[in-house]
């Protein structure tokens, strides 16, 4: 008898197993529930509305634990006190979920598993061209119509937005080293070069198609090619042959006195950071003015960290949120892109001591005591001052280049 | 008939999704269900995998497996050897030798990194002892194109799995035979080399598939600790698939059911040749 | 004297990796050249039990320890009645079919994952615990099919045919005589099946998108990141969940088997 109970035991345990096995697929298909109202059309209300209680995923690159954690608690938790949401982020490469979303699109599935992602450039322009994205709906946020330029949001990397992506920061690339270790660091793209071959081994960057490795061959076109200027206008595959040539020239020649002698890059800038802070490299890149200042903050890097911009310019973006075309909860995403527009979630992204990312707002349409606010921060010594990084900003390039830029790095340098 | 109703549920997941998996993953190498209208005929992507890159990379994952599964079963058939020896009293403490076994592998990866690299701790230990005088001058052991680093996360996590299977392949290993050995003046190497190693032959066998057929196609170590070229050909598929343009979907798929083909091919031959050898040996 | 030097290599080689995890997660300025550290830190204790990432890193441990267990269930479902097949019947084509039927473990998992990822979106299993679970069950039940088919050798059909004899049913059969019987064996298999899918990152991350949350794709990101004091910290909670399931189904199995006087 006792055996047979045991045995009935057993089974009982693989029943609710298999029982937990289907209530859990019963629960992922009415996860996202039909849509009562068309987000596109309807009142902020009822979009309201329809996001209180829901979950929305938010799918971004996640390398960065400062990142991570504001989001998951700053963001998060306010979000779920404001509008009873939950935030569910997921950590995967842009390209990657752009790809995921592709296949969906290819095999016809209508309801994903993507509501929010963070994207810019090429990444928004594959997604857009695949009509993978959702709206256009950023002229619908609130905080949109209050306080952002629609100017300055009109293109991302040359690409119209269209309303298709909502402005979430803004970045400027910088370089970081430690003033306790290099005396002089290169202030150019020439005394780079220079400098790498003075001192071989200690300087590399992040391996193409990484957000900041890609970011960094961009910066070297312009400098190599004679600027910014001629790229504006689109495509040109003559004057790409001609700057890009130069281009491979100059990273050839800084290859072999590269890190492990340039046979290997760092996978993603997050490796990079890691040698920089551990020493092995003398220089760091950040696409983010602040990063250096969180990271000294976080007690990674040391205190006499510091930051430059390159003589011949240090490219600046806007990054964005957008939503998925099969998301399962579009009112829900829309209520957390305006919620990270809203000037309070833009400050507290600002502060270095939890992100320190560039706001996209309008100072001109701020509130006076929301403005002060933002003027009364302080970004910290390793952070390069507002002044100094204006003069030689300059903006991206369109986005057809940096799929070609990527794919002849591929094909001129690494191999 | 009874055989294949009793089978069935085995071989219902088994066909549906093994065999189906592999069935759409040659489809999709061929360019069907792809995202975008293939272009330059049903063997295209085949076609790209002749060229010298993808090559490299073929061989160098053969290399880091070959080599890392090579010196697991080296290294674990001794130290199981090792193990048996200890009396009874310490065979249980000696389990310890299981804990890699526990650890994921993106985990190990991470223990290499922690280890080896120019800052890392063994790097601090040299200094200490002098042998460099700063960081930089620690031999790069990582990501230095020789994937030194892959195998040795891959030999850490390996190891124990050659032990764990020799071991129970000793335990049956009759202990008079060594004492016979001892006993007529045999060395030490000469009786492991004699005696234990060819009643391990053909677990010894099995493990080097297993262990090379894994390293050779899987993911997660070289994820963390791959060189960028050439990079082991997992890693090349998914950055086809995932980091590139979606005319890439073929090309990366096809470098998947290559590298399936030759793993199918691989035990084919391997087992066909070790048979061989061991009629040779009978017949001698 | 020369065992323990031979015990002391096998530390040295196998456990004391793991202590050094154990300094970097209690010292987060470890750094080149330091042999040892100089300042010790609760951070990364306050981070993983006390902190705003707590819920976040359960939640992602918990899920893992749902998907791996179920995996384990599956296993021993589709294994249990082929396996006592395998072992008590001889037919034409067995080698063949025991070799085919082992090849899920052997021949490398992404070819067939990423094949049937693309069947998977449009059965909507994509991102789905179902999908994860198929896709892990065929992956690793070939290591429960072994167990299994060991297991039912060691024992002859005396015991059913018994049974049979006395009356007992198919049903009955199976539950009172061969699961108990077989039971070690399938604990032996369900251990390393756990493991497999436990360990796993790719598969999850594959059929899983994200959706279904996993420790191993929490943990990757931070293993890949600058801080390594957390990476360690966050290594050894994962190394807590197999040894405890282990030491648990150990002691519940030597219990169960003692009281019935069988062990």
């Amino acid at each position: 008898m006792r055996t047979r109970g045991k045995v009935h035991i057993l089974m009982l345990v693989l029943a609710v197993c298999w029982g937990l096995f289907a209530c859990a697929g019963d629960e992922e298909d009415t996860g996202g529930s039909a849509q009562a109202i068309d987000p596109l059309t309807a009142e902020w209300e009822d979009i309201l509305a329809q996001a209180e209680g829901s979950t929305v995923t938010f799918y971004m690159y996640g390398g960065w634990a400062h990142v991570n954690d504001w989001i998951d608690t700053y963001v998060a938790g306010e979000l779920k006190t404001r509008y009873n949401i939950t935030l569910e982020r997921v950590p995967m490469d842009a390209a990657v979920f752009v790809n995921k979303l592709l296949t969906e699109k290819a095999a016809g599935q209508e309801q994903g598993s993507i509501d929010m992602m963070w994207i810019n450039g090429e990444n928004f322009r594959n997604a857009m061209e695949a009509e993978l994205l959702f709206g256009p709906y950023a002229e619908k946020l609130p905080n949109f119509q209050a306080y952002v330029d629609p100017d300055s949001v009109a293109y991302d990397f040359g690409f119209p937005t269209n309303g298709y992506e909502s402005p979430y920061g803004k970045a400027q690339f910088v370089f970081e080293y430690d003033s306790d270790r290099v005396e002089n660091p290169p202030r150019s793209y020439e005394e780079l070069l220079a400098w790498v071959e003075e001192n071989p081994g200690r300087f590399t960057y992040p391996q193409p198609p990484d957000f900041t490795g890609s970011a960094f061959i961009r910066q070297a076109f312009y400098a190599v090619s004679g600027g910014h200027e001629p790229y504006m206008t689109g495509f040109d595959q003559a004057l790409f042959d001609q700057g890009a040539g130069e281009l491979w020239d100059y990273l050839q020649a800084m290859r072999p006195h590269l890190w492990q002698e340039g046979s290997s890059y760092p996978k993603d800038s997050a490796a990079l950071d890691t040698l920089f802070a551990r020493g092995e490299v003398d220089l760091n890149m950040s696409y983010h003015p602040i990063h250096a200042q969180s990271k000294i903050i976080e007690g990674t890097y040391p205190e006499t960290v510091r930051t430059l911009v390159m003589a011949e310019g240090s490219i600046y973006n806007i990054h964005y949120t957008a939503i998925a075309a099969n998301a399962p909860n579009p009112a829900g995403a829309m209520v957390v892109a305006d919620f990270l527009l809203s000037p309070e979630a833009q400050l507290s992204k600002l502060d270095p001591a939890n992100w320190g990312d560039f706001p996209v707002l309008d100072p001109a349409k701020l509130p006076e005591d929301i403005r002060e606010a933002f003027a009364a921060l302080d970004l910290g010594q390793a952070t390069l001052p507002v002044d100094d990084l204006v003069p030689v900003a300059v903006p991206e390039v369109p986005s057809d280049y940096v799929e070609a830029l990527e794919k002849g790095w591929d094909e001129n340098v690494l191999q | 008939m009874r055989t294949l109703i009793k089978l069935s549920p085995l071989l219902i997941p088994f066909c549906v999704l093994f065999l189906g998996g592999m069935v759409l993953a040659v489809a999709q190498s061929l360019g069907f269900f792809a995202p975008l209208e293939a272009e330059g005929g049903l063997f295209a992507a085949y076609s790209r995998l002749l060229e010298p890159p993808f090559l490299r990379s073929f061989g160098f994952s053969l290399y880091v497996a070959l080599v890392s599964a090579l010196v697991s079963v080296g290294l674990g058939s001794v130290l199981a050897y090792g193990v048996w020896k200890l009396p009874a009293s310490l065979q249980k403490t000696a389990t310890l030798y299981k804990v890699p076994l526990i650890l994921p592998h993106i985990a190990v990866a991470f223990m290499i990194l922690v280890f080896w690299t120019k800052s890392g701790v063994f790097a601090s230990l040299a200094f200490h002892v002098g042998l460099i005088d700063s960081a930089g001058e620690f031999p790069s052991v990582l990501y230095s194109g020789n994937g030194l680093g892959m195998i040795l996360a891959y030999v850490y996590k390996e190891t124990p799995f050659v032990i764990l299977l020799a071991l129970a392949m000793l335990k049956r290993l009759d202990p008079r035979l060594i004492q016979t050995a001892v006993m007529f003046g045999a060395s030490r190497p000469r009786i492991f080399i004699s005696v234990v190693l060819p009643h391990l032959k053909p677990v010894l066998h099995t493990t080097f598939i297993i262990l090379f057929l894994y390293s050779f196609g899987a993911f997660d170590i070289p994820f963390l600790l791959g060189e960028s070229s050439p990079a082991m050909v997992s890693i090349e598929a998914y950055n086809l698939y995932f980091q590139r343009d979606l005319s890439n979907r073929p090309a990366a798929m096809a470098m998947l059911v290559v590298m399936f083909l030759f793993a199918a091919l691989f035990i084919g031959i391997y087992a066909r040749v070790v048979s061989r050898m061991e009629m040779r040996e009978r017949k001698l | 004297m020369k065992h323990w030097l031979y015990m002391a290599l096998l530390v040295v080689l196998f456990v004391a990796p793991l202590l050094a995890l154990v300094v970097y997660a209690l010292a987060p300025g470890w750094r080149f050249p330091d042999l040892w550290p100089h300042a010790w830190s609760m951070r990364t204790i306050e981070q993983v039990f006390m902190g705003p990432q707590t819920s976040r890193i359960f939640s992602h441990l918990l899920w893992s320890v749902v998907y791996s267990l179920l995996t384990t269930g599956a296993t021993l479902a589709i294994c249990l009645v082929p396996a006592q097949h395998l072992a008590r019947h001889e037919f034409s084509g067995k080698r063949v079919l025991e070799a085919l039927l082992l090849a899920p473990a052997l021949v490398p998992a992404m070819t067939f994952s990423m094949g049937v990822h693309f069947a998977f979106i449009k059965l909507g299993l994509a991102d789905t615990l179902p999908g994860v679970v198929l896709v892990l069950t065929v992956f690793s039940y070939p290591y429960m099919l072994r167990a299994l088919v060991a297991g039912y050798q060691a024992f002859g059909r005396e015991y059913e045919l018994c049974a049979a004899n006395l009356g007992a049913g198919f049903f009955q059969r199976l539950l009172s005589v061969e699961l108990p019987l077989i039971l070690p064996s399938a604990i032996a298999g369900g251990s390393v099946v756990f493991l497999v899918a436990f360990s796993e990152y790719f598969l999850v991350f594959l059929i899983g998108g994200g959706a279904v949350p996993s420790y191993t794709g929490y943990l990757f990101p931070i293993l890949n990141s600058s801080d390594r004091a957390l990476g360690s910290m966050l290594t050894l909670v994962f190394l807590l969940v197999p040894l405890l399931l282990f030491v648990l189904t150990d002691v519940v199995v030597t219990r169960a088997y003692r009281k019935r006087g069988m062990y």
